[in-house]
């Protein structure tokens, strides 16, 4: 099997989030809604309206680009809106569903994301498609330099910078990816990894972040360790090393499937994608277990008219929030899983036809 | 991939101890300096969660029941056991003792930040500094009755001082 690109066989995605907080105010949790509010005015200030006021425009330091950066207040946003930004993985669970002043920044690219006032003042997420690690962290890097050159951040000289959590103290860096782990389901070497991850100091998450029931095929893996280490060194880290690794193993197990239980392998992948092409009531868990047996055959070559980008953006266009943004008249959950079913078999293909 | 000269894992310093890790008949090789390996008890425990770490605290929280404040935010010892989270950045100092502890199990041992700085506070923290030294020269010249020098020394720690200093203590 070769090689895909960025690895996009295995690696669905990749995350650099960088935690900081403006000095003179309490962290969030201790902060009144006023003081909040003057954080946010702050950071938003600082941050600007743009990628260029953000210092990320372009691939060179200092390039302009009127792209814009989008302020979305979460306290004026309806409860289907904040889960639609969650779904997208723009903002966490817990920022979602709090109702004091807070905000989100977002680029038009949905590349880059910052949330204010969520655990820590400043949550700033630079997402990429595939393992493009190195290029998340460059954007990172520029735009907390950028923030870092207009705010006064917490900051002691043994500790590093300072969040409201002692476990994220340090350069406070989660450098992560979301991998895609349907052939070491199968296999039963998912407790391996997770165990080889708890002692590299990894953490293992769901599909959905913090919180979430690691128990699907598609997991979050990132750094726990951000104190006594450089951030290259983080980077490099797990760029270098645990990512490969990953990737490696889960190729393996695809490998081992295909020589040597290819009926069934076969039979999973036929499975979904007729189902997926034929249900009428469709419910979020089965979309996401067809999906993943589905996509586990379009990374093998079984279905050569399957796109892999194609399934990324199912994943989450399946979701709840997505499907109800997409059509008003969804009301019962009955509604909702119809259309979902709706939505699989016009971009897969309805069969019958 | 195996090169003569392994470094710690952790850090740029030689690796002493080497750990190996086999996962699906691959082999993961661990390698630590000896200040790591010790920080790590050789064993490299698992991370653990912070309310792991706060629940073998929990003793400590009962034989004080409210515990210090931080005299900044106001936030006790309790506050941070049952959230996890601390009320501002002056907190890292009040419940030093306690943090401190927790952070190094965090960390893998380690106790010093070793990354990026803010360029402002680097400029923030020399003048906090020559702040401090000038304020000693200050105090040494008026017990030495040398007004003139007082003055002068007086001058020029209001030009030092940021303008905004007060507010910002007032808003923590």
């Amino acid at each position: 099997m070769s090689a895909a690109l960025d690895d996009r066989d295995v690696v669905m995605s990749c995350r650099v989030r960088v935690a900081r907080n403006v000095a003179g105010f309490p962290f969030v949790a201790r902060a009144t809604h006023p003081q909040r509010r003057e954080v946010l005015e702050t950071v938003r200030a600082a941050a600007g309206t743009t990628e260029s006021t953000l210092g990320i425009a372009g691939g060179r330091v200092g390039a302009e680009s009127p792209e814009p950066l989008a302020w979305i207040d979460l306290t004026a946003l309806p409860k289907r809106d904040r889960q639609l930004l969650w779904e997208r993985h723009l903002i966490s669970r817990q920022f979602a569903e709090g109702d004091s002043p807070r905000a989100v920044a977002v680029t038009a690219d949905e590349r880059v994301s910052l949330m204010v006032n969520e655990e820590d003042h400043l949550r700033l997420q630079v997402l990429r498609p595939g393992n493009r690690l190195r290029d998340a962290f460059d954007t990172a890097m520029r735009a907390e330099a950028t923030l870092g050159e207009r705010l006064d951040f917490a900051f002691d000289r043994s500790w590093g910078y300072l969040t409201a959590c002692p476990t994220n103290v340090g350069c406070g860096i989660r450098i992560g990816v979301m991998v895609h782990l349907r052939a070491m389901r199968v296999t039963n070497e998912i407790e391996k990894v997770k165990r080889a991850a708890k002692e590299l100091h990894l953490a293992v998450r769901g599909f959905h972040g913090e919180g979430s029931d690691a128990s699907g095929d598609w997991f979050q893996v990132s750094n726990q360790r951000t104190l006594g280490v450089t951030e290259e060194a983080l980077l490099e880290e797990f760029a270098g090393r645990v990512v490969p690794a990953i990737v490696a193993y889960e190729r393996d197990a695809r490998r081992v499937l295909l020589e040597r239980q290819r009926t069934l392998l076969e039979d999973r992948v036929f499975r979904g994608i007729a189902m997926l092409r034929s249900a009428r009531l469709l419910g979020v868990d089965e979309a996401m277990k067809q999906l993943s047996s589905v996509r586990l055959g379009a990374c093998m070559g079984l279905l050569p008219d399957v796109s892999i980008d194609e399934l990324n953006r199912l994943t989450i266009q399946l979701q709840s929030a997505h499907l109800r943004a997409a059509d008003p008249a969804i009301e019962t959950d009955d509604d909702e899983r119809a259309a979902r079913a709706r939505m699989a078999r016009a971009v897969l293909g309805a069969w019958p036809a | 991939m195996a090169a003569p000269f392994r470094t710690c894992d952790h850090c740029s310093k030689p690796a002493v101890v080497h750990n190996t890790v086999i996962v699906n008949g691959k082999v993961t090789e661990v390698h630590l300096c000896e200040e790591h390996a010790a920080a790590a008890g050789i064993q490299l425990p698992g991370h653990a969660p912070i309310h792991a770490l706060l629940g073998q605290l929990a003793q400590v929280g009962a034989a004080r029941p409210r515990g210090p404040a931080c005299p900044e935010c106001g936030h006790t010892f309790n506050d941070f056991k049952s959230t996890g989270l601390l009320g501002c950045a002056a907190c890292y100092r009040a419940f030093a003792s306690t943090v401190a502890p927790i952070i190094a199990r965090s960390h893998d041992g380690a106790t010093e930040h070793v990354g990026r700085r803010p360029a402002r506070a680097e400029v923030a923290a020399e003048r906090t500094a020559l702040l401090t030294q000038l304020g000693r020269e200050l105090e040494e010249a008026v017990a030495a009755e040398q007004y003139e020098r007082a003055a002068s020394l007086r001058d020029r720690i209001r030009e030092l001082r940021p303008a905004g200093a007060a507010g910002q203590e007032g808003r923590a």
